[in-house]
């Protein structure tokens, strides 16, 4: 459907293994600019340390990463957070005993683009404020601004990763099991505000789920992991009748 | 999400409320202090809340525990006896001499800092502390820069504007204005995009890293200021007393400046700055008891350890929270009991 377009993410023939453990095995797959896309997989599929090569956390034993068409396979993890590569985690990573302000800061600091000493004379480009506001009103909830970031629930946080990531106007965004503990309204807030980076913001979103209804809601496509494999790349419906992923999956089960 | 005004007239209230602390600070120590020496206790607590800021910077705000303030101190004390007391050469003005430290650490602090932060955590610590072994070697041994265990005597009387400071008195004003200017800048990178990206290492350098952060840069940059700070603050100590010799460069001594910002709490400038004066002050005040004065530390250090790790700054900002959150309740209890009548 959109492959007459450039992706704004392409990986090609990634490999990696930790000493025997085969995480990833020559795995090619892109994300277009304004997509959602579904990366699933069974428990241990590889799903993590696949979004891990792509920030550059870990780096890849061989295949490349293009961002744009660039190839990004050698620059660090702090180079491609600049070039517009935006991750959230499976637990929330945020500052600690540290307000909520800070810790939105920090995502409009990257996405302001400006130094630390432009940033020490109060230089700022984005309009953090305004939208912030408007993220707010999708997610449905507000907090005090000098609250501490653990006081406040687990969802909360969880959403507001995703927020922090957003305010940092990435072209990519990385989302780790975004529903994992978030009760049912919050997953529809959540659902809606990526939904909203994707057609409003034109963002590439590439989302980690076990809820297989989400994914099938909210992806236009979806990559499906086992052992590192990639066994299917399609839309919901072409996954949901794919041989192979319903094996995958029964496979797995019998042996838990 | 009114926030941006609000926050405009909380910066106004807080330059008020600082403007008035510093007034009060000042006629109360003029006013006190009514010995010279007493004064002297004085503008050292001053010069040694810089070092207290450097830890707060790197510490506090970055997370990277350093003894290398001493050495930086030491560095800077000697450049300006040297260049002071012409040894170098040419002889200067105690300003400019002070002038000539900023940039001159600026390219040491980097230099040092780069290769030292290739070491990750207690790695980095341990090797701090071998520079300032190594620098205190230099200091107390190579004579023709650092006049060995007889230190540089015979630095000459600062003149600023063309005011002479004659004695303790005339720094007092000097210093303290350093002091808040200094802490007023170290504050504002505590609340701009370096502080908040040092933060990020500090607590989580995994989503530092994706948040655009370049770690070890972040690092080497605060090891800079940290040192600049340090180096600063042994110019002045050199200015103010007129002598610098090596045996005030021990790791013993940078012990002492740790101490002050662990205790005045690493997270907070203000309690950076008392942590220096507690540490300074008290033992003249507790003069009768100075041999059990080290045991008292220990102690403090110990108890604010277990149960405020963010020192005395972190009590007053929990009791803060505490009464803040009563206040919500209050409210709330008022706010709720206000709409019940409504309903009624
Ligand atoms: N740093 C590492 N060192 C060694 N092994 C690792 C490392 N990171 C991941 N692995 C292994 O790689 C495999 C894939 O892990 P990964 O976290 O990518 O799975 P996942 O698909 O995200 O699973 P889950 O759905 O449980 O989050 C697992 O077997 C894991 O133990
Ligand atoms: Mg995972």
């Amino acid at each position: 459907m959109a492959e007459n377009r450039t992706p704004i993410l392409r990986l090609d023939k990634i490999c990696k293994s930790f000493g025997g453990v085969v995480t990833a095995k020559d795995v090619t797959f892109c994300v277009y600019p304004g997509e959602i896309k579904g990366l699933i997989g069974p428990n241990g599929a590889g799903k993590t340390t696949m979004m891990n090569m792509i920030s550059g956390i870990y780096t890849a034993d061989s295949g490349d990463v293009y961002f744009n068409e660039k190839k990004i396979t050698d620059k660090p993890d702090y180079a491609r957070a600049r070039m517009g590569i935006g991750r959230t985690f499976q637990t929330p990573r945020f500052l600690q005993r540290s307000s909520v302000r800070d810790n939105l800061m920090i995502g409009a600091d990257l996405g302001n683009k400006i130094g630390y000493l432009s940033g020490f004379f109060g230089r700022k480009s984005t309009n953090f404020y305004q939208e912030l506001k408007e993220m707010m009103d999708i997610l449905h909830f507000s907090f005090n601004w000098d609250d501490d970031i653990n006081s406040l629930p687990f969802g909360q946080r969880k959403l507001l990763e995703i927020v922090r990531s957003l305010l940092s106007h990435p072209k990519v965004i990385l989302v780790d099991e975004p529903a994992a503990g978030l009760n049912n309204k919050e997953i529809e807030y959540l659902m809606d505000i990526l939904r909203m980076a994707a057609k409003k913001m034109n963002i590439g979103v590439l989302v980690i789920e076990h809820s297989m209804d989400m994914i099938m809601d909210l992806c236009e496509t979806i990559a499906v992991l086992n052992f590192g494999e990639l066994i299917a790349d399609g839309t919901p419906a072409e996954i949901s009748n794919n041989t192979a992923v319903i094996e995958a999956y029964l496979g797995r089960e019998d042996d838990d | 999400m009114r926030d941006n005004l609000n926050t405009t007239r909380r910066t106004i209230i807080k330059f008020g409320v600082l403007l008035v602390a510093v007034v009060a600070f000042y006629f109360l120590v003029s006013t006190l202090c009514t010995s010279l020496y007493t004064m002297m206790v004085v503008d050292i607590a001053l010069i040694y809340s810089l070092i207290a800021y450097s830890v707060s910077v790197l510490l506090g705000m970055g997370g990277e525990l350093s003894f290398a303030g001493v050495s930086f101190m030491g560095g800077g004390a000697f450049l300006l006896a040297n260049l002071t007391t012409g040894r170098l050469g040419p002889t200067l003005s105690p300003v400019v001499s002070f002038l000539l430290i900023i940039p001159v650490f600026i390219v040491i602090a980097f230099i040092i800092g780069l290769i030292l932060l290739r070491l990750k955590g207690t790695f980095f610590t341990f090797a701090t502390i071998g520079l300032v072994q190594m620098t205190f070697a230099i200091y107390n041994n190579y004579k023709p820069l650092f006049g060995g265990a007889d230190g540089i005597a015979g630095i000459p009387t600062t003149e600023i504007f063309g005011t002479k400071l004659m004695n303790y008195n005339d720094w007092f004003p000097v210093l303290l204005i350093l002091a808040v200017v200094v802490g007023l800048i170290v504050e504002r990178i505590r609340t701009t995009p370096m502080g908040r990206s040092l933060a990020a290492c500090r607590d989580n350098e995994t989503a530092a890293r994706v948040l655009g952060v370049n770690v070890y840069m972040t690092k080497v940059l605060a090891f800079t200021i940290a040192g600049v700070l340090s180096a600063m603050a042994g110019g002045l100590y050199a200015m103010l007393t007129k002598f610098v010799s090596a045996d005030m460069f021990t790791y013993a001594s940078s012990t002492k400046y740790i101490i002050m910002a662990m205790l005045g709490g690493v997270q907070s400038t203000v309690g950076a700055f008392l942590g220096a004066f507690i540490v300074q002050v008290l033992p003249q005040i507790l003069s009768a008891f100075e041999g059990f004065l080290q045991l008292f530390w220990g102690i403090a250090i110990v108890l604010l350890m277990v149960f405020m790790p963010e020192g005395l700054a972190g009590i007053v900002k929990s009791l803060g929270r505490k009464f803040r959150a009563k206040n919500k309740k209050k409210v709330a209890a008022a706010a709720a009991a206000a709409t019940e009548e409504g309903v009624k």
